[in-house]
């Protein structure tokens, strides 16, 4: 497995629990009121720390075992899969703005926004990483 | 996911090479051991530019390295 298919799993791993503990945790009662838009702003911090503290350390255990690979440039497989995974998210990330567009249209408050944009921001991250790895494990 | 439509000499290349490991040359041609694995597997197909640095290392033509195996249309 090379370095960069080992971040990618550590990516995946930091998105799924710092999201998950936000989706989860997220007061959805109050959603509908500016209360819930800043409830959602200030769990932002929480969810950066747990996604960037396993990523740091992720990366540096992984750049100290393998420094050789850690070095190395991105060469022409590892572009086209990293293209390529960045070109399946679009979709999601295209049918989250429909249903942001939709929510406004309706009279959601902007609590339901700020969640629907980031739910729409972990879909289309979770499918890229995924895809990612997908790429990595077919070999292209 | 199609086969690749050739089949390549690589591992064979490799080992007459005094036993090249699919590392070194990937440190030749400047791509990592993972994708000289998935070309030689028949996984991944590399452009041309990477084809022919394989074909350099070893000192053959391209066609020694690389094969045609489907008719062309």
């Amino acid at each position: 497995m090379s370095f960069r298919e080992k971040i990618h799993w550590v990516a995946l791993a930091g998105l799924v629990a710092a999201f998950g503990w936000y989706f989860l945790s997220y007061p959805w009662e109050i959603a509908n009121s500016s209360a819930g838009m800043y409830a959602a702003v200030w769990m932002l911090l929480p969810v950066t720390i747990i996604f960037l503290v396993p990523m740091i350390a992720g990366t540096t255990y992984f750049a100290i075992r393998t420094p050789k690979e850690a070095n190395l440039k991105e060469d022409e497989r590892e572009k086209t899969i990293h293209l390529r995974g960045t070109h399946v998210a679009y979709y999601p990330l295209v049918l989250g703005i429909w249903a942001n567009i939709f929510a406004l249209i309706n009279g959601l408050n902007y609590g339901w926004s700020v969640n629907i944009l980031m739910a729409t921001l972990v879909a289309a991250e979770l499918v890229r990483v995924g895809a990612q790895l997908y790429f990595y494990r077919r070999g292209y | 996911m199609a086969p690749a439509p050739f089949t390549n000499e690589i591992k064979t290349l490799r080992f007459l090479a005094g036993e090249m490991t699919q590392g070194d040359l990937g440190d030749k041609v400047g791509v990592t051991r993972q994708t000289i694995a998935a070309i030689e597997q028949g996984k991944y197909s590399p452009s041309l530019e990477v084809a022919f640095r394989i074909a350099h290392v070893f000192g053959k033509p391209l066609d020694e390295v690389f094969r045609w195996t489907n008719d062309i249309a």
